[in-house]
């Protein structure tokens, strides 16, 4: 069975008595290793649609499977649970608490696991020590480049050994060097086995993912 | 998420906005303080107010008084003889539920004279029982004895008051063997009483007492009669024992035979007086307390041949009055101290509000992460008691510092502090913090997580 398999899903917003139809009717199956870059305008979805694959908001109408559990029905605690077993989920602008270290804000997914102290520091050790940051561990993330918190970011997307990773636009707020350097990141993820769909509306990035998958007004073309 | 850590993120975030967090703390820290100091303040004073009514005779002194006879005794309510002495025999002799009796016949203004000291004061004939009735101690010397009584001799024990009027230029003057004039009568003084005075009055001398180089002479041993407490209101100052203090104890007998064997009314002598002035007595057991009474109403109902021209004066109604009206202070100082509370946890909440929408995005982060709405609630509403907490805690030593002050400016009774009222007032502090929380909480954990990331 597919790892995440979505099956008519829409997604609708309202504003006001207008009715904006961000995605519409999408299809799609992602099997257990795969590495793929959604592409698309801006404005097409593509945002929507990682908030539905991260479990961060839930679908119009359609069906939603993601591990063989069906998050379109899901609670809303069942998917904080999916959030924080299943999912590790990399943004765009980095989204870290400023008021609390790099070694603090990876281990923050290990508290809402429930995780014992001990663990969490040797945990969060090796995840900061897998993007190359051990030496930062005490630093704020703003005395971070950005580069650097798109690390602990992802840091704290694999603390809980998550079966997917989402990023959406990981390198969007950074430059073209310190972004490829990401994109090694989650290469080298991907060789070791790990899932991973990534947002980019660049051409270049999406060449480099095994599979490519293009949206338009909220449809897959 | 567990307590403790919610706990940390509390103290966190409350140091990191210490000024903000001591304002929003000011309403609980003045409430708690309020209620603390008005829960110790008023039970020093019923402390206070309870010790005087011990020293005057507590609760299981009990008096005979005169009443009016009802209506339908009128016609031959003289065939009572009214109170006498008998009366204390008959209830000396079968009461057995009565510890101590005595009959008490008074001189209101007598002459006490020795050598060239002149003043007048009061001097009482009784029993010897009349010393433990009235919670008096004899210090030096000895009491009245029942030979004394038997045989009108004519002794008397003094209060340290009187010995002070007495021998004004020998403060500590052991008066035993002396012997004073009463009306122009000798007597020999055979005891002298302790030096009564409030606990508190007695810490404070014997403090003065070992810290010798301030020059703080608080020797209070007033003349009795004199300047009554320096203007210090209500019965709880410290003059209130200046009358046990000029006690003149004398046997009854000798009182009958030398002071009222002859009574002048409009220059016609009336006979001998008899009659006493007071007849109380000590209920050996306050938990017969009903009982005893019915056995003296029956044995005094005897002598008095089924006149009811007597009834009970009892210290029941004093101790409730004290009881009542601590409770309508704490009552009225409780509603002002809530109110202080309320308008704390009002505080707390606003700043709560104030503190989430602040951190809307830090709370989106957290539900990124897999943090359940239950766990935002909590952090919220933890966060939230960690400011009653500390309130609380600031609030209590406020609340000590207060008093320290208020016993420092004034002489009234020392606050006494009990450990339910503190618990009481801190538990207050707590319950708003939590309370104020939930609604900032409740608000927290429904953010939506897309939202709440979006923001700002
Ligand atoms: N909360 C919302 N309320 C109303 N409309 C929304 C909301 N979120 C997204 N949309 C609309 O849905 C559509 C898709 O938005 P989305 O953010 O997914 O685009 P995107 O492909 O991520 O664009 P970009 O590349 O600029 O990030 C847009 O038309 C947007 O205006
Ligand atoms: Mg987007």
């Amino acid at each position: 069975m597919a790892l995440i398999e979505l099956t008519n899903v829409t997604k609708r917003y309202r504003v006001g008595s207008q009715d904006i139809v961000a995605l519409d009717g999408i299809d799609l199956v992602i099997e257990q290793g795969e590495y793929a870059a959604i592409i698309g305008p801006s404005g097409s979805g593509k945002s929507t649609l990682m908030h539905l694959l991260g479990c961060l908001d839930t679908p119009t109408s359609g069906m939603m499977r993601i591990d063989g559990i069906d998050v379109s029905r899901a609670s809303a605690n069942k998917l904080s649970e999916m959030r924080n077993q299943k999912i590790g989920f990399v943004f765009q602008s980095f989204n870290l608490l400023a008021k609390f270290t790099v070694l603090q804000n990876v281990e923050l997914p290990m508290i809402y696991a429930g995780v014992t102290a001990q663990e969490r520091r040797t945990r969060a050790l090796a995840a900061v020590e897998r993007v190359g940051l051990s030496n930062r561990v005490k630093n704020t993330p703003l005395q971070l480049s950005g580069g650097q918190m798109q690390r602990v970011a992802i840091a704290r997307a694999l603390v809980n050994d998550p079966r997917i990773v989402f990023a959406d636009e990981p390198t969007g707020n950074l430059d073209s060097k310190t972004g490829a350097t990401i994109l090694e990141l989650f290469r080298e993820l991907s060789e070791q086995g790990r899932t991973i769909v990534l947002v980019t509306h660049d051409n270049k990035i999406a060449a480099q993912t095994p599979r490519r998958i293009e949206i338009q007004d909220g449809k897959i073309v | 998420m567990n307590l403790w850590l919610g706990l940390l993120l509390g103290l966190k975030e409350i140091s990191s906005h210490k000024f903000r967090s001591f304002l929003t703390m000011l309403g609980i820290i003045l409430g708690v303080a309020s209620l603390l100091s008005m829960f110790s303040l008023t039970a020093g004073m019923a402390k206070g107010m309870r010790e005087y009514m011990q020293q005057v005779g507590g609760i299981e002194k009990v008096g005979i008084i005169t009443q009016d006879v009802p209506i339908e005794q009128e016609g031959y309510a003289e065939i009572s003889p009214g109170r006498t002495v008998a009366d204390a025999e008959a209830i000396l002799k079968s009461a057995d539920l009565v510890s101590y009796v005595t009959p008490v016949s008074e001189l209101q203004s007598c002459a006490i004279t020795r050598a060239n000291q002149l003043f007048r004061s009061f001097v009482v004939g009784a029993w010897p029982d009349f010393v433990p009735i009235n919670k008096h101690e004899v210090a030096r010397g000895r009491n009245l004895s029942l030979m004394d009584v038997e045989n009108a001799q004519h002794v008397c024990v003094i209060g340290d008051g009187i010995s002070q009027r007495l021998w004004p230029e020998l403060p500590h003057f052991n008066p035993i063997g002396q012997s004073i004039m009463l009306n122009g009568c000798p007597f020999t003084v055979v005891g002298e009483f302790t030096h009564y005075e409030r606990e508190e009055d007695k810490r404070r001398r014997e403090q003065a007492a070992k810290a010798p180089p301030v020059e703080r002479d608080r020797t209070k041993r007033k003349p009795p009669g004199g300047a009554p407490g320096g203007g210090r209101g209500g019965g709880s100052g410290g003059g209130m024992f200046d009358r046990k203090n000029a006690m003149i104890l004398i046997p009854i007998s000798t009182m009958f035979y030398e002071f009222k064997s002859a009574s002048v009314v409009g220059l016609v002598d009336q006979g001998p007086n008899y009659k006493l002035d007071q007849l109380s007595f000590q209920v050996a057991d306050t938990a017969a307390f009903q009982q005893t009474m019915n056995q003296v109403q029956a044995i005094v109902g005897a002598t008095h041949r089924g006149i009811e021209d007597f009834t009970f004066d009892t210290k029941q109604e004093w101790f409730d009055t004290i009881e009542e009206s601590v409770q309508s202070t704490r009552l009225s100082g409780g509603m002002i101290a809530g109110i202080s509370l309320l308008v704390g946890g009002i505080g707390i909440t606003n700043i709560m509000l104030a503190s989430i929408s602040e951190r809307i995005r830090e709370i989106g982060v957290r539900r990124a992460v897999g943090a359940k709405g239950r766990d935002i609630f909590m952090q919220i509403v933890v966060e939230s008691a960690v400011i009653g907490f500390i309130g609380g805690v600031l609030g209590l030593a406020a609340s000590f510092g207060i008093m320290k002050i208020l016993v420092m400016i004034s002489d009234k009774n020392a606050p006494v502090v009990e450990l339910p009222a503190v618990l009481i007032s801190f538990s207050f502090a707590l319950i708003i913090g939590v309370v104020s929380g939930f609604y900032p909480a409740i608000k927290a954990s429904r953010l939506d997580p897309i939202e709440a990331l979006r923001y700002g």
